[in-house]
């Protein structure tokens, strides 16, 4: 008999995955973390019932959330991962050669020991690159005490429901902007907000507190199912998400990364919003 | 095993052993009688998912024998989540069933994976508004019921004429209400009341705006605690049965018993520590009481079928517990022989609301629970 997983995400509809071998898990009495491997997606981690990653899809969130705003900044030095265990966001980050400085804050070191050996494609070999700084410590404690400052902060968190809770609340988000250089971005995963539309209200009005342009851009990640997944932006300044095509693309090709999913169309493409959404953050148009 | 209580508690000789090896008191949990309880509730209402109340008594043996059957649970608490998650439970085989809940429940609830939520009135349906395709809900509806020995229809459940405004409003909160939910009460001396909630709801669903897909026709499923002996279920369930077949063809009906399955399956050995004359009366003293394993005297409302294993000429007797409290006693008059320090009492029929509401009251512990005849535990939570 087949052995199947079921997420549990939504009560009335939900992702089905045949596994096909279960490496790894390990359950710590407040949660679950599995990893096994499916035929479509390869392997597949998940916490609590939610899949988190999947070998074969990850491609798309990661270059996502990493070129997206170290290419619309065009001269990021410093970088702060906040959450992000599996190690895809600092692998892409590393892409970059002239990103000095990478500090990567994940509560659980399991994590990350865990993603090594079990999804090694993820972070491949990014752990021991001489620019990154791993600190295992409460991402929300860490940018409250930091005295850095960073050009970009990437909040590769789990949902709001589970661990990462905290990592949606305005006082992170104004901590964090207290550790932006000037012309900052931060940006978080925020869900897919076809189905968690009210997850988008809540994240555009605690932003906005904070910063002065508060967007989101988007991506289809067959895993994370129910349409687009969205990414929360924002920064003091509103010309940082309308950079045009052709610096986009110049800056891409001095970057020299060879990508799977994102480029510099998909990049201006990936701000325009559908109208529901619009409705939902209370804006009248995508400018 | 499955015959420990009948073959072994009436035994003295057997019944001083397991004290020599566990000390007095102790509870005897039977995972095979409570196997048997369950299949004989399955048998006697055949396509009823059963979600065991896990109130009744929250322990790792009970989840865990009653998981490998198939069954799935009832839960109402964080705590009571967290022991399902320590026993691999798959959280889609769970119903959260407290009407009135925290955000900081929903949200465990929501974490652990369970899903399925009961609701009787708009303040907290509204709690919900935020979760919206995470979560579907059963409106309870209140039905009196006087043949219970325990009225839950008094403190939750709407009244069945604010279901279709309840439906209303949960649809314009984009909440998904996806069926309805009862509870005529504990211990039902009669089917009468299952009967005439599984009629009234049988209409409010086929009047409803929307599909509705789930009926929970709750627990108050009866054991018989003046004879000890297994109650005939199958004839307690045959109206039930009658009414469930008139439901739509698209109907899920699921309940939710708790007493029927454990009552049974544990006994309490207790040991007389002392005795008096008080008037005519003699007192006996034991070793457990009210605020231990009899608390269900109290909060409960049961009377435990008592084995003591001396003859003689029965006189009215007085059996109290150990605490300092007046209040503590088990019972104020019963027909016993007369017994000695030392004796040997067994309390039958006494898993549900028992070890559950116990107290530590007096720095006295809860006597521990003995496990016989408990399966392998599940493995992996989410898959199936």
């Amino acid at each position: 008999m087949t052995k199947t997983w079921n997420e549990t995400l939504y009560d009335a509809w939900g992702q089905r995955h045949d596994i096909d071998k279960v490496y790894f898990e390990f359950d710590t009495g407040h949660q679950q973390l599995m990893i096994f491997h499916n035929a479509l997606f390869g392997r597949v981690m998940t916490l609590d019932g939610v899949v988190q990653t999947t070998e074969k899809d990850e491609f798309i969130y990661h270059e996502m959330m990493t070129h997206v705003p170290i290419l619309a900044h065009g001269k990021v030095k410093r970088v702060l991962i906040i959450g992000g265990g599996d190690g895809g966001i600092l692998r892409e980050v590393c892409r970059h050669k002239t990103v000095e400085h990478v500090t990567q804050v994940e509560i659980d070191k399991a994590v990350i020991d865990m993603a090594i050996e079990y999804l090694p494609s993820h972070s491949a070999g990014a752990y021991d690159d001489p620019r990154a700084n791993v600190v295992i410590d409460d991402g929300c404690r860490f940018v409250a005490q930091c005295q850095e400052k960073f050009d970009i902060i990437i909040s590769d968190s789990t949902d709001p429901i589970g661990p990462g809770e905290v990592l949606f609340t305005s006082q992170f988000y104004s901590d964090c902007k207290r550790c932006l250089n000037d012309g900052g971005i931060m940006v978080t995963q925020n869900g897919v907000v076809f189905m968690q539309l009210d997850e988008v209200k809540t994240t555009a009005q605690r932003m906005a507190l904070t910063f002065g342009d508060v967007h989101f851009y988007s991506a289809a990640v067959p895993t994370y199912v129910g349409g687009i997944m969205t990414f929360a932006w924002s920064s003091d300044d509103k010309t940082l998400r309308h950079v045009d095509a052709k610096t986009l693309r110049e800056r891409f090709k001095a970057a020299g990364i060879k990508t799977r999913y994102y480029n510099p169309d998909i990049h201006a493409a990936s701000f325009c919003l559908p109208q529901y959404v619009l409705e939902a953050i209370g804006k009248a148009d995508n400018r | 095993m499955a015959n420990l209580f009948s073959e072994v508690l009436f035994s003295e000789a057997k019944t001083q052993a397991l004290v020599s090896q566990y000390g007095s008191p102790c509870m005897l949990l039977d995972c095979e009688k409570l196997a048997d309880q369950y299949r004989q509730l399955s048998a006697a209402l055949p396509n009823v998912g059963l979600f065991y109340a896990v109130k009744a008594f929250p322990h790792e043996a009970i989840v865990n024998t009653l998981n490998q059957l198939g069954a799935g649970f009832d839960i109402a608490t964080t705590g009571e989540i967290s022991l399902l998650r320590s026993e691999h439970i798959n959280p889609r085989r769970t119903i959260h069933t407290h009407p009135i809940k925290k955000d900081r429940d929903i949200r465990d609830a929501l974490r652990f994976g369970c899903s399925t939520f009961v609701v009787d009135n708009y303040a907290e349906l509204k709690k919900f508004r935020k979760y919206g395709s995470r979560v579907g809900l059963l409106l309870r509806v209140s039905f009196r019921s006087p043949d219970c020995a325990v009225d839950l229809s008094k403190k939750f459940g709407c009244q069945p004429e604010e279901v279709q405004v309840l439906l209303a409003q949960a649809s314009a909160l984009g909440l998904h209400v996806k069926g309805l939910s009862f509870h005529v009460g504990s211990q039902s001396t009669s089917p009468n009341a299952h009967v005439a909630a599984i009629h009234a709801c049988r209409e409010l669903i086929e009047n409803a705006s929307l599909p509705l897909r789930i009926l929970d026709i709750g627990g108050g499923f009866p054991v018989d605690y003046d004879q000890a002996n297994d109650m005939d279920i199958a004839a307690f369930c045959a109206p039930i049965r009658a009414a469930l077949a008139q439901l739509p063809k698209n109907v899920d009906v699921i309940a939710e018993p708790g007493r029927f399955l454990i009552a049974p399956a544990c006994a309490t050995i207790v040991s007389v520590v002392g005795k008096a004359l008080r008037g005519d009366q003699p007192w006996y003293y034991l070793d457990d009481g009210v605020y231990g394993m009899f608390s269900g005297r109290l909060f409960d409302h049961a009377r435990y079928p008592l084995h003591v294993f001396r003859t003689g000429v029965a006189v009215s007797s007085v059996l109290a517990g150990p605490t300092c409290d007046s209040i503590d006693v088990i019972e104020e008059d019963i027909q016993l022989p007369e017994l000695e320090v030392g004796d040997l009492v067994v309390g039958c029929m006494m898993g549900a609301y028992t070890a559950a509401t116990a107290t530590t009251f007096n720095s006295l512990p809860v006597p521990r629970v003995v496990v016989f005849g408990e399966p392998v535990r599940a493995k992996l939570a989410y898959i199936s």
